[in-house]
């Protein structure tokens, strides 16, 4: 039998499935219909996002285009002035990251 | 006034990479549609449009709402009381 350490290390990595690696990222959030599973960084612990990206998931999954049987979405970006929201689901989680916004000036064309 | 909004919402179909544009108000009435939006979809754009605002503190940083998936993106944002959604495929 493995330590319970060894364990409990692997359930979370699994879980977070590698957003920690990604870069730019300032946090991140993986949750289900019963709550926060994990988070990190500047989304650690943040109940209020958690819930307003589970409401926003739930209405997106309600937009449907006309003649379409695709899913609504395969990922959903909230973009702010400073940084971006990017939400995708697989299975019965959400999960959230948050990452610094390199805006990119418009051209004019 | 009705007719200058008619007149950018055809002006916005008239690029290539966009193949639907709705507007609508904060209750989610349809205030004008071209393409592959149309009055079913202003609900849900309002709606997210609103959910959106709740992750700033900031009441002057306008979120914008990104839907991606196999068939483009659709893109939200409020202006003022009027909500704006963009269906742009890839060209």
């Amino acid at each position: 039998m493995l330590p319970s350490g060894v364990l409990c290390k692997s359930t979370t990595a699994a879980l977070t499935a590698g957003l920690d690696r990604i870069p730019d990222q300032l946090g991140y959030l993986v949750i289900s219909e019963d709550g926060v599973l994990a988070s990190a960084g500047e989304l650690e612990n943040d109940e209020h996002t958690a819930g307003v990206m589970m409401e926003m998931v739930r209405t997106a999954s309600r937009f449907r285009l006309q003649g379409s049987a695709d899913p609504p979405f395969k990922r959903m970006s909230v973009i702010l002035e400073d940084f971006v929201y990017t939400v995708t689901v697989s299975g019965q989680k959400v999960f959230v990251v948050k990452r610094q916004n390199n805006q990119q000036e418009p051209i004019s064309i | 006034m009705e007719s200058t909004l008619e007149q950018h919402l055809d002006d916005t179909m008239k690029n290539p990479a966009v193949v639907g544009v709705l507007c609508t108000d904060q209750q989610g009435h349809n205030l004008g549609c071209r393409g592959s939006l149309s009055d079913e979809h202003g609900g849900v754009v309002s709606v997210l449009a609103k959910q959106a605002a709740a992750l700033t503190r900031d009441p002057t940083d306008n979120p914008t709402v990104c839907l991606e998936s196999e068939s483009g993106n659709i893109l939200i944002r409020s202006h003022g009381t009027i909500t704006v959604a963009v269906h742009k495929i890839a060209s």
